[in-house]
C-alpha cells in the first residue's frame, strides 16, 4: 500500500508538471494551429536561464520568475519571427512541423552550445519533508503542486470570466468573425503566446526542480508526455490537458513502481498511439 | 590523404545516401512523412547484427540479445531490408486512415523515441543502451576485415547497392505508378476519386522505404561492427529529412546531393576547425546541431523545393496515326462531337484530319477488352453491359446528418444511361452533398447508392472509380505540381505501369499503355484548346483552365457515369457552351453525366431532366422550362 | 426592439470595387451604396458573387480597385477589426457564431468594443429583441438548431448597434415562416432606427418586399437597379435569375 500511495505522491508531482506544460502546449496549438515541438526546448532554456541565476547566488523561486517572463518573451517572439510568417503565406501543417523540430535543434542545442552537456543542479533547499494523506514528499515537491493548482484555477478563470480570455477562444474557434467583432487577433494571439510562453518557463524551471539533475536534452523525452496528455484531452482544449497531464502523470508513476522504471514511458506512449489511432479529437473533443 | 579516411567517408556518404534516397522516395515523392524513418535502419542494423552474430558471442557472452544464429553473408543483409520492409505494416495504423497530416507524423516520431526507449532498457532484447558490438563483418572467415583491400571492396560494394537503390527508386517514380503516387502526394482526396487506393500506396512506399532502409543499417553495421541506440535517436531522422529538404524533396539525385551535403559534409567540416584546448568539447557537437536546424528553417523559407528541385516531366509527343485515305474511317469516327457549333474549329467537320480521330472516352467501347482493376480480381463479375435508358446510377431514400444537422433528407433519384442531368438548388439544398454520397467520398448515413444494378453503399470512393464512376470537386482539384498532361495521364485506369510489379518491370512494359494514352490525352487537349499548356504545371492556370483541366481528366478516367460539381464556375460562357456541347455528343455515345450547375442557361441548353432540390430534398424534376413553370420551384428556389 | 441608437446611422458607399481569392476577381468595377434609414437589397443567382462582395465590403477579402467608405471614413483595404470598428456590423453566411462558447459570450464577443459596464445592459436589450435566446444564454451556441443561431448571429451584431449592417443571406437555411419574420420584423427594424443596410439575398421575392432599393447582381457586375417595383415589373429582372449569365 505504501508503495502504491508514495508513487501516488510522485504521479501528483508529474502530474503538476505536466499539466503546467500541457495547459500551455494544448492552447498554443488552439488558438494558431501549430504544434510547437519546440516547446520542450523553450522549457529547458527557461530552466537553464534560472540555474544561471541560481548558480551565481539568487534564490531559485526570484530566478523562476526571472525565467518565466524571458520565455514568455521569447515564445511571442518564436511565434512572431518564425510560424506567423510561414504560415501566412499558406504553409502545410506538415512543413510547420519540421520548421518547429529545425526551432527545436537551434534553442535546444544552442543552449548545449553555451552551458555545455555536464548535467546540473538547482542550488535550493527542498524544505522539510512533509507527510499529508499517506505520501511524504518535500515541501518543494508540495509547493509545485500547489503552483500547479494555481495555473489550473489561473486557467480557468482566465478563459471563462476575462474579456482577454473569452477573446482567445473566440480566435480560436473563428479567427475572422472575432476580427468582425473587432478584436485584434494579432494582439490576442500575442497574448496567448505571451502567456503560454510564461506556462512554458514555469514548467521548465519546476521540471528541472523535480527531476534534481538536468542537461540540455533532458525535456526530449518529457514533451511525449506532453503530447500524449494533449492529445489525451484533445489538442487545443484546456481543460482537456489537465484531464490528460493527471492521467498521464498518474499512470506514468504507478506504473513505474509496479513494473520496471524504465518502462513508464510505454504507458504514455501507447496513449498517444491509441488517441490518434482512433479519437484525434481527445476525450474531450467533439467527436470528428 | 588517409585511404582508410577516404574509405570511412565513402561508406558513410554511400549509406547516407541509401537512406536518404528511401526517404525521398517516401517523402519527397509519395508524401508519406514518416518522421519514424530512423526505426528502419536501426531494424535492419540490428536484424544484420543478430543474424551475423554466434550464438554467444566472444568473451563469454557479454552481450545478450535475440538471435545469434551465425549466418553467412549475404544472408544478414537481406534479413536486413526484409524485416525493415515488415516493420512498416503496423504503422499504415497511422498513415492509412484520413489522419491530420501533422497529427500522423507527430506520432511516427513518438513511436521512433519509444522503440529508441524499449531497446535501450530492455537488455535481453538487444542488449540495452550498450548495443552489440563484435558484430561479425562479411566474409570475416575468409578474409581479413582489416586489409585495406576488404575496406575497399566493402566500400565498393555499398557504392554500387546505392547505384541499385538509385535506379530502382528512379524506376518507380518515373512510371505511372510515380505519377499516381505524386499526385496522391498533392492531392490525397482527388486522388482517391480517381481510383488510387491510398492506403495501399502509403503501405507499399512504408515497406519499400523500411526495406531500403534496412538495408543501409546492415550495410553500416558491417562496417562499424556495433550497433546501439545511441546511433539512432530522433534526432537522426531529424538530420535524414534536412538533407532531403536541402538536397530537393522530391528529386533522387537532390537526396544524393542532400546525403553528401548534410550528414556527410557535416562532419567533414567540423574536422577541419581548428581545436582548441580552451573550447568545451561538447561545443562543435552542438553547433552542428544548431547549424542543421538553422539550415532546415530556412532552406524552407528561401528554397522550400531544395537545391534540385522536382523536375518537370515533359511528355514526349508520341506521332499521331495517319488519317485513312479512303473512306473507311475508324469505327470512333461517328461519334465526333458535333463541331458545327463551336466557332473555332477551322476546318469542316467532315473532313478526315488527324484531329478528327477523336479518341474521346465515349469511343472507347464500353465493352472494353482491357479489365479494369476490379474485373482482374478473381469472383467479381464484370459489369454486365447497360442497355440504352437503364436506369444506371440511383439513390434510394438517401440521408446525411452532420451533426445535429439534416443536410440531405431522403433522397431518391434515379439516373438513365446516355443522359445529361441537371441538378439544381439554392445554397443549402444539398447538391453537392448528394453528389459526394453518390461518388463514395462521403458516406451516407441511411440509405443506398447503386450503381450498374449493384448496392455500392459500402464501397470506397477509389473502387467505385474504378468501376466507372467517376466525379469532380467543385473547388480547385488539380494535381499543382504535376503537369497538365500529367493531370490528364493520372486518371487512366488499366495502365500497365500504375503498379509496382509495371513499373519495376520497366518502360519497355509499359510505354505501349502510355503512348495510347498520351494520345488520347492529346487528343482531349486540342479538343479543349489547351495543347500549348500541356507542360505547364496544372498549379499555373487560371481558374477557368483549371476548371477544364479536371473535367478532362475526369475524362480520360473512361467514366461510364460521370458527376460534375459546378463544372462551369469560373469558365468564359462561350467555354461553358462548348464544353456543354461535347458532353452532350458523350452522352449520345453512352455516357452518363450527372451535373450541378448554377448556370441555369446551362440546363435550358443541355440538361433533360433536371433535378430541382431544395433544403434536403427533391422538389420536382423535368425540363427546365417545365420546373420554371412550377411554382413552388419558382418560390422556393428561382426567385424566392 | 431595442432602444434608440445612440449615435446616427452612417452611409455606406462602395465605388469600383473589384476583388477576388487570388487569380481571377470574382466581382468587378461595383458600386453600390446604402443610406442612413435604407434597407437595400442585393440579390443575384448563387456564383453571381453576392458574399465576394460583402466579404470585401468587410475585409476579409482584399480589394485589388476601387474604394469602400463608412461615412467620411475611407475603409478600403483595412482589416476586420478596423472596420468593425468604424461602426460596421457583418452578419456572415456560414460560421456565423463562435461554436464552443455559450450564447451569452458569443453576446459579449459582440460587445467586444463596448465598456463592460455596458455589455450587461446591451446584453438585456438584445434579449428582448430574440427572447428565446434569454432562456438560452449558458447553451454553447454549436448547440443550437439552425434558426436560433442566425437570431444568435444578428443578436451579436446588434450589441454594438452599428451604423452599417451588412447581412450575408440571412435567410438561407432557414423555414418560410421565420425567414419571414426575420426579414419583415428585425431586418426592416434596423433601418427604422437609423442604421444603413445592405441585405444579401437569393430569395428574392422576400427581400424585395421589405427593401427601398435592389440591386441585381449577375456574373460579378450590377446588372440592374431600382426600386423593388421597378425591378418587379421588368422581365429581365426575373430573366437574369434563371439563366442570364452566359447571354452576354
Amino acid at each position: 500500500m505504501t508503495i502504491f500511495l508514495a508513487s501516488v505522491g510522485f504521479g501528483l508531482v508529474t502530474s503538476s508538471v505536466l499539466a503546467i506544460a500541457a495547459i500551455g502546449f494544448t492552447l498554443q496549438f488552439g488558438v494558431t494551429d501549430v504544434l510547437n515541438l519546440a516547446y520542450g526546448a523553450v522549457m529547458i532554456a527557461g530552466a537553464f536561464l534560472a540555474y544561471l541565476l541560481n548558480s551565481h547566488g539568487v534564490n531559485v523561486w526570484i530566478a523562476l520568475v526571472v525565467a518565466v517572463a524571458a520565455c514568455a518573451g521569447g515564445s511571442v517572439l518564436l511565434n512572431a519571427g518564425v510560424y506567423a510568417p510561414f504560415q501566412r503565406r499558406g504553409t502545410a501543417p506538415i512543413t510547420m512541423v519540421i520548421v518547429s523540430l529545425g526551432m527545436t535543434l537551434i534553442i535546444e542545442f544552442g543552449v548545449q552550445a553555451i552551458a555545455g552537456g555536464t548535467s546540473v543542479s538547482y542550488a535550493m533547499s527542498n524544505g522539510p519533508t512533509v507527510s499529508a494523506g499517506g505520501f511524504t514528499l518535500t515541501a518543494a515537491q508540495f509547493a509545485v503542486i500547489g503552483l500547479s493548482l494555481l495555473v489550473m484555477a489561473g486557467t480557468h478563470v482566465l478563459l471563462r470570466y476575462t474579456k482577454l480570455g473569452k477573446a482567445m477562444r473566440a480566435t480560436a474557434a473563428n479567427r475572422t468573425l472575432a476580427r468582425n467583432c473587432g478584436i485584434r487577433a494579432g494582439r490576442v494571439i500575442a497574448a496567448t503566446w505571451a502567456i503560454t510562453g510564461a506556462l512554458c518557463g514555469l514548467a521548465g524551471v519546476v521540471f528541472a526542480m523535480d527531476a534534481g539533475s538536468f542537461n540540455a536534452t533532458s525535456t526530449d523525452l518529457f514533451l511525449v508526455l506532453i503530447l500524449a496528455a494533449t492529445f489525451l484531452g484533445g489538442p487545443g482544449q484546456a481543460y482537456g490537458a489537465m484531464l490528460g497531464a493527471v492521467i498521464i502523470g498518474l499512470s506514468t508513476e504507478i506504473s513505474a513502481a509496479y513494473i520496471t522504471p524504465s518502462y513508464k514511458y510505454v504507458i504514455a506512449f501507447a496513449a498517444l498511439l491509441i488517441m490518434l489511432g482512433v479519437r484525434p479529437t481527445g476525450l474531450l473533443g467533439k467527436a470528428a | 590523404m588517409n585511404s582508410y579516411y577516404l574509405i570511412n567517408l565513402l561508406i558513410y556518404a554511400a549509406v547516407d545516401a541509401m537512406a536518404c534516397l528511401g526517404l525521398s522516395q517516401q517523402f519527397g515523392v509519395a508524401g508519406v512523412t514518416n518522421f519514424g524513418f530512423i526505426i528502419f535502419q536501426a531494424a535492419g542494423g540490428y536484424t544484420a547484427a543478430i543474424l551475423a552474430l554466434p550464438r554467444d558471442s566472444a568473451n563469454g557472452g557479454f552481450q545478450s540479445y535475440l538471435g545469434g544464429l551465425n549466418l553467412p553473408f549475404p544472408i544478414p543483409w537481406i534479413g536486413a531490408a526484409i524485416v525493415g520492409g515488415l516493420i512498416a505494416l503496423p504503422f499504415t495504423f497511422l498513415v492509412g486512415r484520413r489522419l491530420r497530416g501533422d497529427f500522423a507524423a507527430v506520432g511516427l516520431l513518438v513511436t521512433a523515441v519509444l522503440m529508441n526507449l524499449l531497446a535501450t532498457n530492455y537488455r535481453p532484447l538487444l542488449n540495452g543502451d550498450a548495443g552489440l558490438s563484435l558484430i561479425p563483418q562479411p566474409l570475416q572467415g575468409e578474409y581479413n576485415p582489416q586489409a585495406s583491400g576488404y575496406q575497399w571492396v566493402l566500400a565498393a560494394i555499398s557504392i554500387v547497392l546505392c547505384g541499385a537503390v538509385y535506379l530502382f527508386v528512379r524506376r518507380i517514380t518515373e512510371s505511372p505508378y510515380g505519377r499516381s503516387l505524386r499526385a496522391m502526394r498533392d492531392n490525397d482526396t482527388v486522388a482517391d476519386s480517381l481510383g488510387k487506393n491510398l492506403l495501399s500506396l502509403r503501405t507499399t512506399m512504408l515497406v519499400t522505404g523500411g526495406a531500403i532502409a534496412g538495408l543501409s543499417g546492415a550495410i553500416l553495421v558491417s562496417y562499424i561492427t556495433t550497433w546501439s541506440p545511441a546511433a539512432w535517436g530522433y534526432a537522426e531522422t531529424v538530420v535524414l529529412f534536412a538533407a532531403v529538404i536541402i538536397g530537393g524533396a522530391g528529386n533522387h539525385r537532390g537526396a544524393i546531393l542532400g546525403a553528401i551535403l548534410v550528414p556527410v559534409g557535416f562532419e567533414e567540416v567540423t574536422r577541419y576547425i581548428p581545436t582548441s584546448n580552451n573550447l568545451p568539447p561538447n561545443l562543435i557537437p552542438s553547433l552542428q546541431w544548431v547549424a542543421i536546424g538553422l539550415l532546415i528553417v530556412i532552406f524552407l523559407w528561401v528554397r522550400p523545393q531544395g537545391i534540385l528541385p522536382e523536375r518537370k516531366r515533359v511528355a514526349r509527343a508520341v506521332p499521331r496515326p495517319a488519317a485513312p485515305p479512303d473512306g473507311t474511317a475508324p469505327p470512333d469516327q461517328t461519334a465526333r462531337p458535333d463541331q458545327a457549333a463551336s466557332p473555332d474549329q477551322a476546318a469542316p467537320p467532315d473532313q478526315t484530319e488527324p484531329s478528327a480521330i477523336v479518341v474521346a472516352p465515349a469511343t472507347v467501347p464500353l465493352t472494353t477488352t482491357k479489365p479494369r482493376g476490379e474485373a482482374a480480381q478473381p469472383g467479381a463479375e464484370p459489369a454486365p453491359p447497360p442497355h440504352d435508358h437503364e436506369v444506371v446510377l440511383q439513390a434510394v431514400d438517401v440521408v446525411r446528418d452532420f451533426g445535429g444537422l439534416r443536410a440531405v433528407a431522403g433522397v431518391s433519384v434515379s439516373v438513365r444511361r446516355g443522359t445529361l442531368t441537371g441538378l439544381i438548388g439554392p445554397n443549402g439544398a444539398g447538391k453537392s452533398t448528394l453528389l459526394a454520397m453518390l461518388a463514395g467520398t462521403l458516406p451516407v448515413t441511411s440509405g443506398q447508392i447503386c450503381y450498374l444494378g449493384r448496392d455500392v453503399t459500402s464501397l470506397p470512393a477509389y473502387r467505385r472509380a474504378r468501376l466507372g464512376l467517376i466525379r469532380t470537386f467543385q473547388l480547385a482539384a488539380e494535381f499543382k505540381r504535376l503537369t497538365v498532361m500529367e493531370n490528364l495521364l493520372s486518371a487512366v485506369p488499366g495502365n500497365r505501369g500504375d503498379s509496382m510489379r509495371g513499373a519495376l518491370a520497366g518502360p519497355r512494359y509499359w510505354r505501349g499503355d502510355e503512348n495510347a494514352a498520351i494520345a488520347r490525352a492529346t487528343a482531349l487537349l486540342e479538343q479543349f484548346g489547351l495543347e500549348a499548356h500541356a507542360s505547364s504545371y496544372a498549379g499555373e492556370l487560371s481558374g477557368g483552365q483549371r476548371r477544364m483541366v479536371e473535367i478532362m481528366r475526369a475524362l480520360m478516367a473512361e467514366p461510364r457515369v460521370l458527376l460534375l460539381d459546378e463544372p462551369m464556375a469560373g469558365v468564359h460562357p462561350r467555354l461553358a457552351r462548348r464544353i456543354g456541347g461535347e458532353l452532350v455528343a458523350l452522352a449520345a455515345g453512352g455516357l452518363t453525366v450527372l451535373m450541378v450547375e448554377h448556370e441555369l442557361a446551362i440546363m435550358d441548353e443541355f440538361c433533360d431532366p433536371v433535378v430541382a432540390m431544395a433544403e434536403g430534398a427533391v422538389l420536382a424534376q423535368g425540363t427546365m422550362s417545365e420546373l420554371r413553370s412550377r411554382s413552388d420551384v419558382v418560390e422556393a428556389y428561382l426567385v424566392g | 426592439m431595442s432602444a434608440e441608437r445612440t449615435a446616427p446611422g452612417l452611409p455606406l458607399r462602395a465605388a469600383g470595387v473589384t476583388a477576388g481569392y487570388g487569380g481571377d476577381p470574382v466581382i468587378r468595377n461595383v458600386t453600390v451604396h446604402a443610406d442612413p434609414g435604407e434597407v437595400v437589397s442585393l440579390v443575384g443567382a448563387n456564383g453571381s458573387g453576392k458574399s465576394t462582395l460583402l466579404k470585401s465590403l468587410v475585409g476579409v477579402i482584399r480589394v485589388s480597385s476601387g474604394t469602400v467608405t463608412i461615412g467620411e471614413t475611407d475603409v478600403t483595404g483595412r482589416p476586420p477589426e478596423e472596420i468593425a470598428r468604424a461602426g460596421v456590423g457583418y452578419v456572415p453566411q456560414v460560421d456565423d457564431v463562435f461554436a464552443p462558447l455559450t450564447v451569452r459570450e458569443n453576446l459579449e464577443m459582440g460587445g467586444y468594443l463596448l465598456p463592460s459596464r455596458q455589455v450587461r445592459t446591451r446584453i438585456e436589450a438584445v434579449t428582448e429583441v430574440f427572447p428565446r435566446l434569454a432562456a438560452m444564454l449558458s447553451r454553447p451556441a454549436g448547440k443550437l438548431s439552425g434558426g436560433e443561431r442566425k437570431m444568435l448571429a444578428m443578436g451579436r451584431v446588434l450589441m454594438l448597434q452599428p451604423a452599417v449592417f451588412l447581412l450575408d443571406e440571412p435567410t438561407a437555411n432557414l423555414a418560410p415562416a421565420v425567414a419571414r419574420t426575420l426579414l419583415d420584423e428585425h431586418v426592416r427594424q434596423l433601418a427604422r432606427h437609423g442604421a444603413a443596410v445592405l441585405v444579401v439575398e437569393q430569395r428574392a421575392r422576400a427581400v424585395l418586399a421589405i427593401s427601398d432599393r435592389t440591386y441585381v447582381l449577375a456574373g460579378g457586375e450590377i446588372r440592374m437597379e431600382g426600386s423593388p417595383a421597378e425591378l418587379a415589373a421588368s422581365p429581365a429582372f426575373v430573366e437574369s435569375f434563371l439563366g442570364g449569365t452566359v447571354t452576354r
